[in-house]
């Protein structure tokens, strides 16, 4: 990890990650519109400091989703499912 | 056909790239506030190299000229539902936009070395607990007293080098949002707002401070440091919806 002040670059993974880290954790949310797939599962988890609470996020909202799916509660008609599995 | 949300302004602000999926961006007004979109086909967004980098890309085009609210990746809506978004927070909005205005968010990650750390809090704890009791009541008392003189140490140790990187980063910093979290690797998290104005102050103090924390440094925290910015506000944008 440098210890310089970080320059974005579109080829580093450490660039990515930190994206990764602001993008999916935060910013405005319009509810039940946000439906993302995570293809890459250990680009997600390369530099797991960097990115715990991304990794938080994800882990919390396919759990709340995994209970939601499985009480009988009918789905709320503007929530959507987040798929880890697809695009694989 | 969706539309992939980007950021909103209350000026208007175009970006020059393609969006996500290649796709031409595009804005439009609703009540004096200006959102960014894009044409997006499909149900969910990947989380791809190429996704995250064109929602980064549009977002970061406008932030160079204004500071917009950034939207969550993978925000997919219709226009419809995001002109009943605006209109239904247009004050909440307008609001935070003000808040904003003129600044930029700018990160300040601190990792210790959590291992060390921790073995120096229980050797802190042994020491001040004494030892030499007898019978397993004392001794499973003692234990958890030790636990807990351990467990404050480490918020106490925390709490000093979120509190050190504060203080010196001092009026530059226009708000904060600080996670401490003494028991993960990660032991402080912090997003700054930062004026653009006082972007080189603020960064010449983050140097200071990082050069402060090292100097303090003791029982093997190995403190490492991750700065990073210049981020739309991603961290300052509380409008409930």
């Amino acid at each position: 990890m440098t210890e310089e002040d970080f320059k974005f670059d579109e080829e580093d993974e450490l660039s990515l990650l930190e994206t990764l880290d602001h993008v999916l954790d935060l910013g405005l949310v319009i509810a039940g519109e946000i439906t993302i797939s995570v293809a890459h599962i250990d680009l997600i988890y390369v530099g797991l400091n960097v990115l715990l609470g991304s990794v938080d996020t994800i882990e919390e909202t396919i759990g709340k989703r995994m209970k939601e799916l499985e009480s009988p509660k009918a789905e709320s008609p503007t929530s959507k499912v987040i798929d880890s599995k697809s695009q694989v | 056909m969706n539309l992939y949300a980007y950021c909103l302004s209350d000026e208007m602000a175009r970006a020059a790239g393609a969006g996500v999926g290649g796709a031409e961006v595009r804005e439009f007004e609703c009540g004096g506030v200006w959102v960014l979109v894009s044409e997006f086909a499909g149900e969910r967004v990947g989380v791809t190299r190429e996704n995250l980098l064109a929602h980064n890309r549009v977002v970061g085009d406008v932030l160079a000229r204004t500071t917009p609210l950034p939207f969550r990746f993978g925000t997919l809506t219709s226009e419809t539902r995001l002109r009943n978004y605006v209109e239904t927070n247009r004050v909440s909005l307008l609001q935070s936009l003000g808040r904003v205005r003129g600044c930029v968010e700018m990160s300040v990650k601190i990792l210790w070395n959590a291992g060390e750390v921790r073995r120096a809090a229980e050797e802190t704890a042994r020491a001040a607990s004494g030892a030499g009791v007898e019978g397993s009541g004392a001794a499973y008392l003692l234990a958890k007293r030790r636990a807990l003189a351990e467990s404050e140490d480490l918020r106490v140790r925390a709490g000093e080098i979120a509190s050190r990187l504060a203080e010196t980063l001092g009026e530059t910093v226009r708000e904060a949002r600080v996670r401490v979290r003494p028991e993960e690797a990660l032991v402080v998290r912090a997003a700054h707002l930062v004026e653009r104005a006082r972007l080189d102050d603020y960064r010449a103090r983050v140097h200071a401070a990082r050069a402060k924390l090292r100097e303090a440094e003791g029982r093997g925290e190995g403190l490492r440091f991750l700065t990073s910015g210049v981020w739309p506000p991603y961290s300052f944008t509380d409008v409930s919806a």
